[in-house]
């Protein structure tokens, strides 16, 4: 399974990364999510949120979470990118695309990867109010 | 031996520091450790019981036994996405 692993101050470019994509044979699937800073946390308004990270935890505990997807299911490719820093309101801070032979698995994949994400990565956001 | 210990997202805030060497005997347990960092830090202890402890870059139970030179994480549950 190719993987490819992105956390950066950076903006996501969803086009590049749509247009940078790279389809192995036999497959038939391809499911992206993009997670977008929302403009209320709670009942607060907010501008944007700032993502901190261990970064080098962080990157271990992804490539765990890799693994377990591709002794699970036949992913041919997996590409994540987190944002760290200040992002703003409606602006992705995740970005997420599984490739695989059919949906079902790529759907499957994609949802396990986001959930261990959120119990395993240490990422932290802190809003900032309006 | 010597441990360092590094402090993540609001609980930077409660100890007032991102990082910070503990001196202690060998045979330590991350637990035992907690508890020291707990008693130097109190604000630390209100969130005792969700604290996650990961040594170097894997989480670790409380009974894992420390080494000299190793880097103790304590943070609050993980947010990303």
């Amino acid at each position: 399974m190719k993987t490819q692993l992105t956390i950066s101050i950076d903006p996501i470019d969803e086009a590049a990364l749509v247009k940078r994509r790279e389809m192995g044979d036999g497959m038939g699937a391809v499911v992206c999510f993009s997670g977008v800073v929302r403009g209320r946390e709670g009942h607060a308004s907010i501008t944007a949120i700032d993502y901190e990270a261990h970064e080098e935890m962080a990157r271990h505990q992804f490539g765990l979470i890799f693994e377990a997807i591709e002794q699970r299911w036949p992913v041919d490719s997996v590409r994540l990118v987190h944002r760290l820093g200040l992002v703003p309101v409606n602006e992705p801070s995740l970005w997420v695309e599984v490739i695989a032979p059919h949906r079902a698995e790529a759907f499957a994949a994609c949802q396990f990867l986001i959930e261990e994400m959120k119990q395993k990565v240490p990422i932290w956001k802190k809003p900032l109010p309006a | 031996m010597i441990i360092t210990v590094q402090f993540w997202s609001y609980f930077a805030d409660y100890t007032g520091c991102k990082k910070t060497e503990i001196e202690t005997e060998n045979g330590t347990t991350l637990a035992k450790l907690h508890e020291r960092v707990c008693e130097q830090f109190p604000k630390l202890a209100e969130a005792k019981n969700s604290t996650l402890k990961a040594v170097g870059v894997n989480y670790q139970d409380d009974d894992f036994m420390l080494s000299d030179g190793d880097e103790v994480s304590f943070f609050p549950p993980v947010q990303g996405g």
